[in-house]
């Protein structure tokens, strides 16, 4: 999947990665797609939490070799 | 137990739930749905739940409902995040802030010993795992040892052994746990002591069968293997009655309720070996034994005051009409109504561990293991 950017938080956990999320599609105009790439297993959980109270759109997700890769619209 | 503007050792705070209870106001920044899942557990517990990620631009939303006059603990998954908006909280001016160092990950894997019993024959502790509900045991007499149920952390019980300057000569697991990475084959590897296991349970290395040993006997324990098919994950649970005093019972007897026999799939035919375990071998033991479980699912409500958790089989029969009163059927139905269909997280992996069948690193175990326990439900009374 093309994303507009992609941020890379492999070895950050728990805020951090949520944290750099936030900041790298707060600079995104909507409608526009960013790729966060992190090696967190317990960030799905707060990636989708925070994309429903946020009102982005989780597009789709999946794990290579140890990597997870989550695709985010902004709203 | 860090933090961020002050200290608190963590075995002082995990001495019990209870002494955080009085102590500790309990802020979880974790996301709702892990919160819900699992959080500490505690009566009287003073709680707040807003993810860390709503508070990224700030905490005014919550300055309002946090304590000024009592400690407060922010708790996480892993212990960044907590510490993450503690921060934000003592800038915001709180001098009361404290994180759970660690996270709910290192509640997970904090062990606490208590004596639970000690004659001229034998003494034996108990180790809580407060933070997931799991109970393991050393039964220590003359120069030797047997663990009950070991949990990973096997640094613990060879550290125990050698204050007491015993050797770890005999393992045994109850039944093959689904909720937690047992610690008998590597605890028998590091000590050369025989680890004992049902065979029925599908292990594939080495180990003793307790299918073949009614007993085991080391200086002066005599413990007596009761292979009854009882209830769990797979059939072939056992207790361990031990010199007629002390009875582990493995995941068939809490302290509040029955095991439940429903983690296999096959809750209407297991259930009948738990009627037949509780009304033809149980029934038969004495009401001044003592019952030490594997699990517990309350802290506060089970734990005994002498600090364990345990109590006499006699306080439990009274209080579980379940035991004492039901015709086989009327027992069943209760049993498969109330089954449970929540499974300890993870338990396919959990078992395959156990079995041998998978070996994952520290890291994993770790990830794994994290979540409740839900092998303690408590039947309807």
């Amino acid at each position: 999947m093309n994303a507009n950017k992609i941020i890379d938080t492999k070895g950050l956990s728990c805020a951090m990665i949520v944290v750099k999320a936030k900041k790298a599609i707060d600079d995104l105009p909507p409608g526009q797609i960013l790729e966060i790439e992190t090696t967190d297993q317990g960030a799905k959980n707060d990636l989708t939490a925070w994309i429903n109270v946020s009102g982005h759109e989780l597009v789709d997700y999946k794990e290579e070799n140890g990597v997870w890769k989550f695709w985010i619209k902004r709203k | 137990m860090e933090c961020c503007s002050r200290h608190v050792p963590m075995e002082r705070a995990a001495r019990y739930s209870s002494i955080l209870i009085e102590r500790f106001f309990k802020f979880d920044v974790r996301n709702e749905s892990d919160f819900h899942d699992w959080k500490i557990e505690g009566e009287n517990f003073e709680y707040i739940n807003v993810p860390y990620f709503e508070l990224i631009d700030g905490v005014n939303s919550v300055i309002d409902r946090l304590p000024k006059e009592k400690e407060v603990v922010v708790v996480c998954a892993k212990g960044g995040s907590a510490t993450f908006v503690a921060e934000q909280l003592v800038e915001a001016g709180f001098d009361n802030i404290y994180t759970l160092v660690g996270g709910m990950k290192a509640w997970s894997e904090h062990l606490h010993k208590a004596k639970v019993y000690e004659d001229d024959k034998m003494k034996v502790y108990q180790f809580i795992r407060v933070g997931k509900g799991c109970l393991s045991y050393m039964v220590i007499s003359g120069k030797e040892a047997l663990v009950v149920d070991p949990s990973r952390f096997i640094d613990v019980y060879e550290q125990v052994a050698k204050e007491e300057g015993v050797a770890i000569t005999h393992i045994v697991d109850s039944h093959l746990h689904a909720d937690h990475i047992s610690g008998g084959k590597a605890l028998a590897e590091r000590t050369g002591a025989t680890y004992y296991l049902m065979k029925s349970e599908g292990a594939v290395f080495d180990f003793e069968p307790l299918e073949k040993h009614d007993r085991i006997d080391f200086a002066q324990v005599q413990l007596e293997v009761l292979a009854v098919k009882t209830p769990g994950h797979t059939p072939g649970s056992v207790s361990f009655f031990v010199n007629n005093q002390l009875l582990f019972s493995g995941d068939t007897i809490f302290v509040g309720g029955l095991g439940r026999p429903d983690l296999g799939g096959k809750a209407a035919e297991w259930v009948a070996d738990l009627y037949d375990t509780v009304y033809e071998k149980v029934a038969a033991i004495a009401d001044d034994v003592i019952v030490l479980p594997a699990h517990y699912a309350n802290l506060d409500e089970e734990m005994s005051k002498a600090g364990y958790i345990g109590d006499t089989l006699g306080n439990i029969r009274a209080r579980n009409d379940m035991m004492r009163y039901k015709q086989k059927q009327e027992f069943i139905d209760i049993v498969v109504q109330n089954a449970n269909t929540e499974t300890p997280p993870n338990f396919e992996d959990i078992v395959a561990i156990n079995r041998g069948l998978k070996a994952v690193d520290i890291e994993q175990q770790q990830e794994l293991e994290i979540g409740p326990n839900r092998c303690a439900l408590h039947h309807t009374r």
